[in-house]
């Protein structure tokens, strides 16, 4: 199994050690991931915004990448999965934008052909992997009380994440992270408010205390069911739940203490890899008196 | 105002403002005077210049639940995008975002690369921080229109 891995930005930058966790992980299960010369993909929470234009050139640009290599894209981070899936979706359906679009890519010899699948880590584990093979290269019992975060541009709007799956209401509701985690030997719960938003996408663009309290009304739900590991697929949604707990703690007089993990530091404990190559000197929120207690 | 590429604005007059959208708003919840449902009324009977000087209506956080649970099948988190794309347009972009915006132009990143990073990354046994390739990201930047608009 071969795929062009798609960085981002926040993860490579942000928190490497994710990226090595990742790549810890993706070997011991047997995956190849190429490394090509991608750009921001570009945000569905900046570049979308701000220029739609620009936003669907990138994410073409991006796609043809990958197209011209013949391999289908991994993707590490929920706004780049949304980008890519969603501007895949865009120049499908539009022949107008489409040839409008890889006229702007032409004189960089590269063109939008629709070939290449984009799928998100979590996919790839649940559906390429198979359950079965995470299960067989466990190695270490964790026995904690799991919260899953999603994350919104995991999944909505639907229509575009998932539109081979969609409910008969036309909605999606994602399991994967659950699935693979309990694979893995550990205890996913269920909370209030699961598949609702970090708060992430508020304070990166304007207000971060604002967006904090909207951390703080997910982080409230996930106490009241004893989770004791918040895991993410997403660095974004990361850096929020991770930041929004020390900031909270100090300016309003909150107590959280819950550890956030990025999906493949979590599979890669399971697994027995080092600690040193899965990267918890960047998390705000340590993880030692969980992983020692 | 016309981006049928992004959503249908016929759909808009669908809208029997039932507030569906504001109740499940995270960004409503958290932050005082940001309202979508009353944006999409604003905009409807007044205008789009009604809707647009207001930095609130960057507060959406695309989670896009206000379409999920939107009885109408409104997408109104593709309407406030419209709305945000007409803004900027106008020269109204908060601060946070003009500044990712330079960074993504002049690095092909959305971030600013602090110099500790490619230490960090070593230690973990990774290679140093990829190469953008800046010189095509900036020229497909600039046939876009994004150099006008931001630059």
């Amino acid at each position: 199994m071969r795929y062009a891995f798609f960085l981002g930005c926040v993860m490579p930058v942000k928190y490497p050690g994710f990226e090595s966790a990742t790549r810890v992980v993706a070997e011991a299960l047997g995956l190849e991931l190429v490394d090509l010369p991608f750009s921001c993909c570009s945000a569905p929470t900046l570049m979308r915004l701000v220029h739609y234009d620009s936003w669907l050139a990138l994410a073409a640009r991006n796609l043809a990448l990958a197209e011209q290599e013949g391999m289908s894209i991994l993707t590490v981070c929920n706004g780049c999965t949304n980008t890519l899936k969603e501007a895949k979706q865009v120049l499908e359906n539009d022949p107008g934008l489409r040839k409008k679009v890889n006229g702007i890519l032409e004189p960089w010899g590269k063109e939008f052909t629709g070939e290449a699948e984009v799928k998100h880590l979590l996919d790839v584990l649940r559906d390429d992997v198979g359950l079965e093979a995470i299960q067989g290269r466990t190695e270490k019992e964790l026995t904690f009380r799991v919260g899953c975060h999603y994350g919104c541009h995991f999944f909505r709007p639907p229509r575009i994440m998932y539109p081979d799956r969609l409910s008969p209401s036309k909605h999606f509701l994602p399991t994967q992270m659950d699935e693979i985690l309990g694979a893995a030997g550990l205890n996913p719960v269920q909370y209030n408010r699961r598949l609702l938003c970090c708060g992430s996408g508020l304070g990166t663009k304007v207000d971060l205390d604002a967006a904090n309290q909207i951390t703080r009304e997910k982080l409230s739900h996930m106490a009241d069911k004893q989770v004791q590991a918040i895991c993410v697929g997403c660095p974004s949604c990361f850096e929020q739940f991770d930041r929004a707990q020390v900031l909270l703690n100090r300016k309003d007089d909150c107590n959280y203490e819950i550890p956030v993990f990025y999906i493949s530091q979590l599979l890669g404990l399971a697994f027995g890899v080092a600690e040193e190559k899965l990267g918890f000197s960047q998390h705000r929120v340590k993880v030692t008196s969980l992983l020692n207690g | 105002m016309k981006r049928p590429d992004i959503f249908n604005e016929e759909l808009l007059y669908e809208c029997y403002q039932c507030a569906r959208c504001t109740g499940s708003c995270p960004a409503a919840f958290a932050v005082e005077g940001f309202n979508p449902r009353n944006i999409l009324l604003t905009y409807l009977r007044l205008g789009v210049e009604e809707v647009i000087t207001d930095e609130k209506l960057w507060c959406c956080t695309t989670c896009h639940v206000c379409e999920d649970r939107c009885p109408q099948l409104i997408d109104v988190a593709d309407l406030l995008t419209s709305l945000m794309n007409e803004a900027a347009k106008q020269g109204h972009i908060p601060e946070k975002v003009r500044s990712s915006a330079e960074t993504l132009l002049r690095t092909g990143r959305a971030l600013l690369v602090s110099g500790r990073v490619d230490q960090i990354r070593k230690k973990l046994g990774l290679k140093p921080l990829p190469e953008v390739p800046v010189e095509e990201v900036e020229g497909i930047l600039e046939k876009t229109g994004l150099t006008d608009l931001i630059g």
